[in-house]
């Protein structure tokens, strides 16, 4: 379920059965030479996770980027996400990035690190085929942490 | 000059008639118009959707055909791709939708090893026969979808979504 006043409905009547969220975690990068890779990052990020989404719907509930600087503190960003999770009340949690320094943060579990493919200048169906092999990687580890 | 002259209150009461008439006409024609105007209205060239999916190479065992439609969303306008289960029985092209009935996932065909002939749902193991009937017991409240598949010059089409008519 997508984090909008719908899905929220629904997911308040079904909460015994979405157990699980997924936060995307997004730099942003506005300087010269790292605005075009931030942003095909981006991209890339937002189309798996809302395919993620759709294979998933009614299990997981896929939370917009949360976006931060270059500079930003991840040690503490991570504390204060991981605790509003917390209150949330889901049993997985699932933080899924681009960048490479949230591979080495100990303080949260099930960090999905995945190195951005630019899809930017692909065309739609080489698109398409390309993101759902990035699924089709995604998806064991998701079932996994359930069973 | 004729006999049957016409009087002057007869040629007023014709003149009244027949701009009252005109008036009238006037203004029942746009209401007649707007009354009968749904069953005018042409529906778009097509509803179905054009995949790229030989028909030909489908088989009695469903395979999953995407189509891409452009969606409206208010101001904004996407392009969607949604999937089908399709599979032939005898000679007939079924299509079903792959939208669990319990809460939205993607199923898959033989997704559950252990049931190799029924769809799957990995969210909360949810599991369909062949023809979408929801296997009681498991989450889901009721069959898959259906959707209006026909064959465009040997290329499979999807069209819209209805309920299923396959199970009884």
């Amino acid at each position: 379920m997508h984090f909008i006043g719908k899905d929220i409905d629904q997911y308040l009547s079904q909460r015994e059965y979405v157990d699980t969220a997924v936060v995307p975690l997004l730099e942003l990068n506005l300087s010269e030479t790292g605005l075009k890779s931030s942003a095909g990052a981006s991209e890339y990020l937002q189309s798996l996770t809302a395919l993620l989404e759709k294979q998933f719907k009614g299990r997981i509930l896929l939370f917009p980027p949360v976006s931060y600087t270059a500079g930003a503190d991840r040690t503490r960003m991570a504390e204060e996400i991981s605790s509003e999770m917390e209150k949330g009340g889901f049993r997985h949690v699932f933080y899924m990035t681009t960048d490479a320094q949230w591979r080495s943060m100990e303080s949260l579990k099930n960090v999905l690190w995945l190195p951005a493919i630019p899809t930017g200048d692909m065309d739609r169906n080489f698109k398409q085929s390309v993101m759902e092999d990035q699924l089709r990687q995604v998806l064991p580890l998701f079932l996994n942490e359930w069973s | 000059m004729s006999n049957n002259r016409v009087s002057r209150r007869q040629f007023l009461g014709y003149t009244l008639t027949g701009v009252g008439g005109f008036m009238a006409a006037g203004m029942l024609m746009p209401m007649v118009r707007f009354a009968v105007d749904p069953v005018l209205q042409q529906k778009g060239t097509s509803d179905f959707v054009l995949t790229d999916q030989r028909v030909e190479d489908i088989t009695e065992e469903p395979v999953r055909v995407d189509f891409t439609f452009e969606q409206q969303d208010a101001w904004y306008t996407s392009e969607v791709t949604n999937s089908a289960w399709v599979y032939k029985e005898g000679d007939r092209l079924i299509a079903l939708s792959p939208v669990c009935k319990h809460l939205g996932c993607t199923v898959n065909w033989a997704g559950d090893p252990n049931h190799p002939n029924q769809f799957f749902c990995p969210c909360h193991a949810g599991r369909y026969e062949k023809n979408g009937q929801n296997v009681p017991g498991t989450p889901p409240l009721g069959p898959l979808d259906e959707y209006d598949v026909q064959e465009q010059d040997g290329f499979v089409a999807i069209g819209a979504a209805k309920e299923n008519t396959l199970t009884v």
